[in-house]
């Protein structure tokens, strides 16, 4: 049975000012599945990420998503990212919150949940994360890990179709990537869609059906992940596997 | 007669004119900071808008307003404006109206352009990531200024404002010179009659201060009390 792809990008290209960091992508990210983008730094893995949710406008190409075109003008896009979950490199859980805010705000006023219901749910993630303690601490009192556990939780409240990674482990302090690469494994298995940017070569291999080699504004290898990593076509990600690894 | 009892025996006599000046010079420094805060919300508003020729009146009016001499703004509003047209009304039964009005305006337009300043970066201080982190959760650029970014920016900005209440009770001092009577006006009044300048301009620097000090005192402790309320 063909998967059912739910996103797919068209000759995707983003430019800042004279300087182009993508370059005609088209690809198709399947439901179910979870999808890693490596590459060198500056290769646009992030600005490509961003551009799946319009936080970078595309120069030119088509994003569509759920069948709905993102960069049409009469799109509400507001309405299509709270679809999409996205997860940032610096968490970026709001400050003026305590934590259950953090993760109650956004169902409440979006999707005119009550109170208890929103409380509710959100109780129920954080005991599944063990952070029930936490609920009425602020961000700036919580662990790296902690925060970027809460910032896929409050991802996740808003119950999701795909969820975006945007090296989501990068800032964090080396005994607390576990933690976050556990719940993000977790989530894999209960069938998430997600697409993860990541600099964790054996997370990646573990976890993605498939994984994206993004170099120079281009998707220079697109391949199942074994293979990815065994048996690599393109010379750049040859190289660049002979460094990371 | 020592110093002292100089400043003692004026103080005696001619108190009225200095607690008249002090009315009046906070009467004129909290119109001018709230008039201020109003209009500079609305300027920093303009400033960071979409709309380009709104963003550039915005831009060109603080980057005048801050590079030319209050001196100048008050002189033009107050002597200039009438000459093309543009006069204050008086009103039968506030004395000096006119005068005040154009103190305050000028007062006021100047401090507006500060405090968009004060505005505009109080809100650019918020990290960029928590604007993104309310977009992409589905909140709409408004709702997410209003639930997250101003009530972070409100925290550099206050303690900036209170700032500025001090700087405007000082700068106001300069209104004396359209005849508006204020403390200064009150102490050259005093030297007028008295011919003692320096322990009157002694009185009038401490009445400044005690103000001033006053003020930033009070602003500092409503600071606190806003860190431990989060």
């Amino acid at each position: 049975m063909e998967d059912k792809s739910i996103i797919q990008v068209r000759g995707l290209c983003k430019s800042f000012g004279k300087l182009q960091v993508l370059n005609d992508i088209s690809t198709d990210f399947q439901e179910k599945k979870v999808v890693s983008i490596i590459g060198p730094s500056g290769g646009g893995k992030s600005t490509f990420l961003r551009c799946l949710n319009l936080l970078e406008m595309p120069t030119s190409g088509s994003i569509v998503f759920d069948g709905v075109d993102l960069c049409s003008s009469d799109t509400d896009i507001n309405a299509q990212r709270q679809k999409i979950g996205m997860v940032f490199q610096h968490f970026n859980l709001f400050s003026n919150m305590n934590v259950m805010r953090n993760l109650t705000i956004a169902p409440m006023r979006i999707r005119k949940k009550s109170q208890e219901e929103a409380e509710e749910m959100a109780m129920g993630f954080l005991r599944r994360m063990g952070l029930e303690d936490k609920a009425d601490s602020y961000p700036s009192q919580l662990s790296g890990g902690q925060k970027q556990r809460i910032a896929i939780v409050r991802s996740l409240m808003m119950e999701p179709e795909v969820m975006l990674f945007d090296e989501p482990t990068s800032a964090l302090d080396p005994e607390m990537i576990g933690e976050v690469l556990d719940v993000i494994k977790q989530l894999a298995l209960e069938g998430m869609t997600m697409i993860i940017v990541t600099h964790e070569m054996r997370f990646a291999r573990e976890v993605s059906d498939r994984i994206l080699f993004l170099d120079g504004g281009r998707i220079d290898e697109d391949r199942g992940a074994d293979e990815f990593f065994d048996d690599p076509h393109s010379p750049r990600l040859i190289s660049f596997l002979k460094k990371v690894l | 007669m020592g110093f002292f009892e100089q400043i003692a025996v004026i103080l005696q006599r001619y108190y009225p004119y200095f607690l008249d000046g002090v009315k009046n010079t906070l009467i004129i420094a909290a119109m001018s900071v709230v008039l201020g805060v109003v209009f500079g919300t609305l300027m920093a508003i303009m400033r960071m808008c979409r709309i380009k020729p709104l963003k550039w009146l915005a831009a060109a009016y603080i980057e005048f307003v801050r590079g030319t001499p209050l001196m100048v703004q008050l002189m033009f509003i107050f002597y200039g404006l009438p000459m093309v047209g543009i006069e204050f009304p008086d009103v039968s039964w506030i004395p000096n109206f006119s005068r005040f009005m154009a103190g305050i305006v000028a007062m006021s337009m100047n401090s507006c352009a500060y405090v968009a300043e004060v505005i505009r970066s109080g809100i650019q201080a918020v990290d960029e990531g928590q604007m993104e982190a309310a977009r992409s959760i589905g909140f709409r650029y408004g709702e997410s200024m209003r639930l997250v970014i101003l009530p972070q920016a409100v925290k550099n900005i206050l303690p900036a404002l209170g700032n500025e209440f001090v700087t405007v009770i000082k700068e106001s001092s300069i209104v004396s010179v359209i005849g508006i009577s204020d403390l200064m006006y009150g102490t050259n009044g005093v030297i007028a009659l008295t011919y003692r300048s320096l322990p009157c301009l002694a009185i009038a620097a401490c009445i400044y201060f005690v103000l001033t000090f006053l003020s930033s005192r009070l602003i500092a402790y409503l600071e606190k009390r806003m860190k431990h309320g989060r």
